[in-house]
């Protein structure tokens, strides 16, 4: 894949340079400071702290979050004529649809990186599950690029940075509902095909409990790897039209 | 360097690009001259790689666009019409990643170096965005020869930037010649005969002529044209310049007369001897150049 790694800094750099990309730094911490801070006062002499209560509140939240990563990375890239450059440029593809996801998905994990901060906070005050909260990492991490990978698709699609957004945040949220139609439906096989084709389905009864479930691990990274698929044969479309 | 066979490009039903072979040997700046619409950038943009045609072949330094395209992308320098940027990227950033991305071996110095000949160097570290149309336009070419190919592609590199900065790039154009294989697209004629060495002149997405700009002028006039200004006496000076024979027109123009004369014939000695004989004496006589312009419309019109 030539070209990824280039294409991986500048994207990183990008994120780097943008006010909204702190911006969404900003909004995700300071909820999950929040949240951290409202689950330690209420397990207080009670029961130890969840050590998952912020990989599931992110669960819900990169629905909106992992669109606002994501909307920039092609649409940007046609609008301004550099999609052109880039075709034109010895790197491929391949390489410039990677280098990207992976840019994104390296600042989703930074920011991911900065709330664990939280978990080492509580080793100094409780004691932790910390292979319960590495696991709740592990899961959201995926989750999160499963997320990351269905925004970019969009984000090929159109040059409008507003509908890429809107879009992937529609399907995100078909993808997360889908669990909770699953419940009410009376059907129990249809409701277990269901859950087996969701987000939440893979991580709110795995991960967040502190299990490891391949079958898990391969439903989100099949996820990144067909949508990025997708998102390839769709830079490359431009050539033919 | 670059060479074009029986190239062709169609877009759904219509043909953009028919058939059009041409070559472009080393250190030649060669000018596609058409008007708008006429397959110029669909040519570069299979050239450059971006997309595929239909029909034919096209070879970048030996190396076929389709077969070969990443080997032959690597040896172009492309400027699309519109300076694609990055508005976040400091000026040497921008010049560096497409260094780098196109596997220059020092990028950052390689940076530096081309910044210093589009003369963007006090502007190194200054965000894009900021930047003026005629500074990007420079950073459009400084991207271009950046990592120092042989083929360089530029999509009307002269468009919509003033007059100034519009001279400063055509004479870095024409620098460029000495060591770089120049294709550049144009609809001003002019700019074509001032700058390139060979001129393509493509209408409707077929070559209807190509060759030097001074071949093609000679080729194409058809009929020598003279401006004569006579003095000496008033009147009788269009009937005097009617009886010269291979003379086949002539009009009043301002002081003196438009004389269209007959292909192959030269009226000249004959025209002075006269007049002199009939009490005139010659204050003014040249031939009229038909312009490039001219004849591209004559040759458009004769398309349409």
């Amino acid at each position: 894949m030539p070209g990824v790694f280039t294409v991986f800094q500048r994207e990183i750099g990008s994120y780097f340079t943008s006010l909204y990309a702190y911006l969404i730094a900003f909004a995700i911490l300071i909820i999950t400071g929040i949240l951290f801070i409202t689950d330690l006062d209420n397990a207080a002499g009670q029961r130890p702290p969840d050590p998952s209560v912020i990989p599931t509140f992110l669960s819900f939240a990169m629905i909106f979050f992992a669109p606002l990563l994501t909307m920039r990375l092609l649409a940007e890239e046609k609008r301004e004529g550099t999609l052109e450059l880039l075709l034109t440029s010895p790197a491929s593809d391949t390489g410039i649809v990677v280098g990207k996801f992976l840019g994104s998905w390296a600042y989703f994990t930074l920011i991911l990186a900065i709330t664990f901060i939280y978990q080492i906070i509580l080793i100094g005050i409780a004691q932790p599950d910390l292979v319960h909260a590495i696991s709740a990492y592990l899961g959201i991490w995926l989750y999160g690029g499963a997320c990351l990978a269905v925004g970019m698709v969009f984000s090929a699609i159109t040059e409008n940075q507003i509908v890429a957004a809107f879009l992937a945040s529609a399907i995100l949220f078909l993808l997360w509902i889908g669990d909770r139609v699953g419940q009410v439906v009376t059907n129990i096989d249809f409701a277990r095909v269901l859950r087996e084709l969701t987000l939440q389905g893979h991580f709110s009864t795995s991960f967040a409990y502190g299990l490891l479930h391949a079958e898990d691990v391969v439903y989100f990274a099949g996820i990144i790897v067909v949508m990025l698929f997708i998102t390839i044969r769709l830079v490359e479309s431009n050539r033919w039209r | 360097m670059i060479e074009v066979k029986h190239l062709t490009k169609r877009y759904g039903t219509r043909l953009a690009v028919d058939n059009i072979s041409f070559k472009a040997g080393a250190g030649e700046i060669v000018g596609l001259l058409g008007p708008n619409g006429a397959g110029k950038t669909t040519t570069m943009r299979i050239l450059t790689g971006f997309m595929p045609p239909n029909g034919g072949s096209a070879t970048i330094a030996g190396f076929d666009v389709m077969r070969n395209s990443v080997k032959a992308r690597g040896q172009v320098g492309y400027l699309p019409e519109r300076v694609p940027v990055y508005p976040d990227m400091t000026v040497h950033g921008y010049v560096a990643f497409w260094a780098k991305l196109r596997g220059a071996p020092n990028p950052r110095a390689q940076a530096d170096q081309v910044l210093e000949r589009v003369q963007l160097s006090d502007r190194r570290n200054t965000l894009i965005r900021n930047l003026s149309k005629g500074m990007r336009q420079r950073l459009g070419l400084a991207q271009a020869l950046v990592h120092n190919p042989p083929v360089v592609i530029l999509d009307e590199p002269t468009i919509g930037i003033d007059p100034q900065q519009v001279i400063e790039v055509r004479d870095e154009v024409r620098k460029l010649g000495q060591d770089h294989t120049v294709l550049l697209s144009t609809h001003i004629l002019s700019e074509a005969e001032q700058v390139c060495d060979r001129v393509i002149i493509i209408n409707k997405g077929h070559i209807v002529a190509q060759g030097k700009p001074a071949e093609l002028r000679r080729k194409l006039q058809p009929e020598m044209h003279l401006y004569v200004v006579l003095g000496g006496k008033r009147d009788g000076g269009e009937k005097l310049l009617r009886s010269i024979s291979g003379v086949e027109a002539v009009e009043a123009s301002g002081e003196g007369f438009n004389v269209r004369v007959k292909k192959g014939a030269d009226i000249r000695t004959e025209l002075i001897d006269k007049a002199l004989r009939a009490g005139y004496n010659i204050q003014e006589m040249r031939p009229v150049m038909m312009t490039l312009e001219n004849m591209f419309l004559d040759i458009i019109g004769r398309e349409a």
